[in-house]
């Protein structure tokens, strides 16, 4: 645990702003313009942290890792699967981190997975091309995702609607800031059942490496233990799969509520890039993730004592006006600024690569290249804006809580 | 203390001082050069502070090591054999005068 002791109030002087959670769920955009506003460093009781709002205020934090300390006492995180790199810091965070990454550099992504990925894909596209109908979360993307991921960590014997199911349970527990006990208990079966399965495929591995995570941490040049493998596969499928998933639904959204831009794409096949960097700028799937100080700090305005919680909230700075002109708006010709969705520093996602490739390379263009005519079903279409009630649903994690589509079916 | 000048898109220039030891990106992100994103913090795993080292020095500034060459398979900007993540150079002083050119994108 931190060296300091969490300080659980507001810092003196901070504001104090009363969010409800449902409406943040519903919606938090508008609350997150409203405090870039007024309040970029504001208290928030029902969240128990100060929520750190602006672009600018972000990446300074962002840039102080020594600073805003990824140990957090009393995280959720921390509560759903035990000690992980994400809530560590570096030496002991780089130790793991550099153990786990190989397999999801870029040029292994390419060479040692695409072609599995796009197997899966054509396999999942022709189970429902000839219906006309699906829902491209539930019938395309999750599936898709869960099932590369687990080809990935190297979770041979656990199948894609396994991965899935566990990643929803610590998902759940890992944003229960109302601390339902239902929840709790969900993510605790989950856990157990990935610890099984991961020393299984740590026993396998050890015996026959195969290149994926899993086998990655087993054959590590400095020592990894296997509750420290079990506790960092959690928190992987944690974000593996609803991640990426959010992601495809978000831009494949996005697209069908705008033929022009999708026209222009099919034409322009190397813009899928844009329109995954600009899906994940305009909805993050990641929406905030906590810190917690080491010393006296002042930024934004205000001195944090050491032990304060805070809140970096990357949806808000991917929406701030200041950086972004017309930042609620879906533009694909926006100036290029670099967007906050995958954080930065020692914990930029680890599963960038993977998922850009997965979507943006995959997902997407077989997807549209594929279902003919392919539009969103009747009634399924949510305010253009990407932030009106609607189809999309969290703040912690944000993401299209089903894509219901037609398709001409040959 | 080595200088190193960064050549940005626009075609200004900016020289940045910094200690020998430290690297390349961090001397760019300390002085607020543009250009250089660094989203990764130096950890070889984002490919957003590429930079082409100037023609002239590429040998003196050295090669890419292993993790860095794939990553350069990956820069938004073209890869050329001047490329190089400026989070693994390491400045000294026979890198003094060093110039660099700053790609128009990096992510």
């Amino acid at each position: 645990m931190s060296a300091v002791p969490a300080v659980t109030t507001a810092a003196p002087g901070a504001p104090v702003v009363d969010l409800d959670l449902a409406d943040l769920r519903r919606d938090p955009y508008p609350a997150y313009a409203e405090l870039r506003r007024t309040a970029p460093l504001a208290w928030v009781p029902s969240v128990g942290r100060h929520l750190l709002t602006r672009y600018e205020d972000i990446v300074l934090a962002e840039k102080l890792p020594e600073v805003f300390s990824s140990r957090e006492e009393g995280s959720l995180l921390l509560r759903t699967v035990g000690p992980n790199m994400l809530r560590e810091d570096d030496p002991n965070h780089r130790r793991l981190r550099s153990a786990a990454e190989p397999p999801t550099r870029p040029r292994q992504v390419r060479d040692l997975w695409a072609g599995a990925f796009e197997r899966t894909a054509h396999e999942l596209l022709d189970r429902i091309a000839g219906r006309g109908e699906a829902d491209l979360m539930a019938d395309f993307a999750e599936p898709l995702v869960a099932a590369n991921l687990a080809l990935v960590l190297g979770l041979r014997d656990a199948s894609a609607e396994d991965v899935a199911n566990w990643s929803r349970a610590m998902m759940a527990g890992n944003s229960n800031y109302a601390d339902d006990p239902d929840i709790w208990l969900r993510a605790e079966r989950a856990t157990r059942a990935i610890e099984d399965a991961v020393a299984r495929a740590a026993e396998a591995a050890r015996r026959e490496p195969d290149g994926s995570v899993i086998s990655s941490m087993v054959h590590a040049a400095g020592p990894v233990d296997l509750a420290e493998i079990q506790n960092n596969v959690k928190v992987i499928i944690g974000g593996g799969v609803n991640e990426p998933r959010d992601v495809f639904g978000v831009g494949a959204w996005a697209l069908l509520n705008r033929p022009e831009v999708r026209e222009r794409v099919l034409k322009e096949p190397s813009s899928w890039k844009r329109v995954f960097e600009e899906t994940a700028r305009w909805v993050s799937p990641i929406g905030m993730y906590p810190r917690q100080l080491t010393q006296d700090h002042e930024i934004a305005g205000l001195t944090l004592p050491a032990g304060s919680r805070v809140a970096l909230v990357i949806a808000s700075g991917n929406r701030d006006e200041s950086v972004f002109e017309r930042a609620d708006e879906f533009d694909l010709d926006r100036p290029h600024r670099p967007h906050l969705a995958f954080g930065g520093g020692p914990h930029f996602c680890m599963g960038a690569w993977v998922a850009r490739h997965e979507v943006s390379a995959i997902a997407w263009p077989l997807v549209f290249g594929r279902l003919k005519g392919l539009r969103l079903a009747e009634g399924a279409t949510a305010s253009d804006s990407g932030s009106a009630a609607g189809r999309l649903d969290g703040w912690v994690f944000r993401g299209p809580t089903s894509l219901n589509v037609t398709w001409q079916a040959a | 203390m080595p200088t190193v000048i960064f050549q940005l898109p626009d075609g200004t220039e900016r020289k940045v001082t910094a200690a020998s030891g430290t690297v390349l990106m961090q001397a760019a992100v300390s002085n607020g050069v543009q250009g250089i994103v660094a989203e990764c913090g130096g950890n070889a795993s984002c490919a957003t502070c590429h930079v082409y080292v100037d023609a002239a020095q590429s040998e003196l500034a050295g090669g890419p090591n292993d993790v860095e060459d794939e990553m350069l398979d990956f820069t938004a900007a073209e890869r050329r054999p001047t490329s190089r993540l400026s989070c693994q150079v390491q400045l000294s002083d026979a890198l003094d005068g060093l110039v660099v050119h700053v790609p128009e994108e990096q992510v």
